[in-house]
């Protein structure tokens, strides 16, 4: 099995066979912003299940940065639930450290080197701040930033400023890392280099990631499941299974690869015109 | 070297004035030449000096209860919309209103000339300090915020991590502002208030030398005065770069 479109059957039995690895719910979920009358988002409904690499592709304003800023806290749904089954965390769920959210831009403090920029969601978290240090060059080393802790943001690159800000979305040790774009400001070789490493360190921590982005072939490279938006008002389209493919690092050159690309743009295509 | 050029230019004018004096013949109780001013500051100098240490201090006490007084407003203000909406208007009037038209209520009001003229220097030097923290500490960016806000800062943390590192540079800019309008209002103070109760300061030197036709003495008050400006600007100057250099954008070192 290569890649499936699901259906609501499907859907249905998927949520009941994988329960236990269930790791959150979006139940119905609409968001409308103050001063607009048209739904950003309309009756979504997905869920995530533990060590999924998932990603919503969809155009421009469909709202995908609104329902991952939606997961962590960062916006309130005007409808609908968001749940976190409580089971499949160590601690509750509430707890910040368990949820990571990579921004589109580096968003680093610049009054703040590397160091201290990966150090910040410890210390406001307060924990464990005693094995920090060891925590902080663990990741440090994990990233590829060894030998700048000592630099501030205006002296690194696109590319470093972005490990840098993986690195601090790392430093709590959370179950779920959100991303929004994180490469898109980057050039191709940039972007396969750190979409390679995020692949690496999701096996090494076991982390379950959310991707947002509007690039096919990022995703299909990227993920075990693809939900695919469409816009005005922001619903989910069409949902793609794609787990079971041996992802290395030649597989963005088979036919295979192409085919299922070609699969996730049709999708895309019809939901513009749905 | 822009500095050591304008250094030239300065004192290339001092001998061009020295010799238009001497050419022209013009009166030194007119327009005194720079070597009779700085005779004048080495003749009078323990009394000059010791009145330019009672102006600079009015100045830096009142410089830093601007500082202490317009960050804590700042701070308040930013948390509570109400509160800012409800005093703003006043700290405006203030601003507003000349503080020469001030000062005469001011030295009614308080006895001690020095506090006086103390009140009209912080007056002056307080509200661009105020205005520029506060907007210092809403332009904060809203991935900041929203980074502080995903990891459940509190007030506290949030102050400290994100919203006052993101105003330092907008404060050290009005701080180099109210550095020179806290010495202009400790020398207008004076002028109106009169002064402080035994120890004049500059203002009033200038006062008594007008009286006593020593043109010399005036002026050699003035270019103190405006020594100190100039070396208290560029204290504040250097204090920034220190700060700043190291992360701020408009200190450039990647080049």
């Amino acid at each position: 099995m290569s890649l499936r479109v699901l259906s609501d059957i499907d859907r249905q039995s998927k949520l009941a066979e994988g329960q236990s690895r269930l790791i959150a719910v979006l139940d119905g979920v609409y968001k409308q912003f103050a001063g607009s009358n048209q739904n950003a988002l309309e009756n979504i409904n997905l869920e995530v299940f533990q060590k999924d690499f998932l990603s919503i592709v969809g155009p421009s304003g469909c709202g995908k940065t609104s329902l991952l800023k939606m997961m962590c806290g960062l916006i309130k749904p005007t409808a609908g639930k968001i749940s976190w089954p409580t089971s499949n965390f160590q601690n509750s769920p509430e707890n910040p450290a368990n949820l990571s959210y990579v921004f589109q831009e580096p968003n680093l403090l610049p009054w703040m080197n590397v160091y201290e920029n990966i150090k910040l969601p410890l210390k406001i978290v307060k924990e464990d701040t005693y094995s920090a240090d060891e925590k902080i060059y663990e990741i440090i080393n994990l990233v590829g930033l060894k030998g700048f802790e000592g630099y501030y943001p205006k002296q690194l690159s696109g590319g470093m400023s972005m490990r840098v800000s993986i690195a601090r979305a790392l430093v709590t040790q959370p179950k779920v890392l959100l991303m929004d774009e994180p490469f898109s400001a980057l050039d191709e070789t940039r972007r396969f280099e750190l979409s390679q490493e995020i692949l690496k360190i999701k096996k090494e921590k076991n982390l379950t990631v959310v991707y947002v982005t509007h690039s096919i072939y990022e995703s299909v490279y990227l993920s075990d499941r693809i939900y695919v938006m469409q816009s005005h008002p922001g619903k989910v389209f069409e949902e793609f299974d794609f787990s079971g493919i041996d992802k290395n690092e030649d597989y963005r050159f088979t036919p295979e690869f192409f085919e299922q690309a070609k699969v996730v743009s049709d999708s895309l295509q019809r939901a513009q015109y749905a | 070297m822009p500095k050591t050029h304008s250094l030239i230019v300065i004192f290339g004018l001092f001998v061009l004035w020295e010799f238009l004096f001497h050419a022209l013949n013009l009166k030194w109780y007119l327009l005194p030449p720079p070597s009779m001013i700085f005779a004048s500051i080495q003749s009078d100098f323990v009394s000059l000096i010791s009145s330019l240490w009672v102006t600079i201090k009015v100045t830096l006490i009142a410089l830093m209860a601007s500082v202490v007084i317009s960050l804590c407003l700042a701070i308040i203000f930013y948390f509570s919309k109400f509160i800012e909406r409800s005093m703003m208007p006043i700290t405006v009037v203030l601003q507003v209103t000349p503080i020469i038209a001030i000062a005469p209520l001011v030295s009614i009001w308080v006895d001690s000339s020095q506090m006086a003229t103390l009140i009209c220097a912080f007056l002056v030097a307080f509200f661009p300090l105020l205005t520029n923290t506060i907007a210092g500490l809403k332009s904060t960016e809203r991935n900041h915020l929203d980074l502080m806000k995903l990891y459940r800062a509190n007030k506290y943390q949030l102050l400290r991590y994100v919203v006052l590192p993101n105003a330092l540079p907008y404060f050290l800019s009005g701080l180099r502002i109210s550095t020179g309008l806290a010495l202009i209002g400790a020398i207008v103070g004076e002028f109106v208030i009169g002064p402080i109760s035994g120890h004049s300061g500059l203002a009033y030197r200038i006062i008594e030398a007008g009286y006593q036709l020593e043109i010399p003495k005036m002026f050699a008050s003035v270019v103190l005065i405006s020594l100190t400006g100039i070396i208290l600007f560029n204290i504040i100057r250097l204090i920034s770069y220190l700060i700043l250099r190291d992360w701020h954008s408009s200190y450039s070192n990647t080049e």
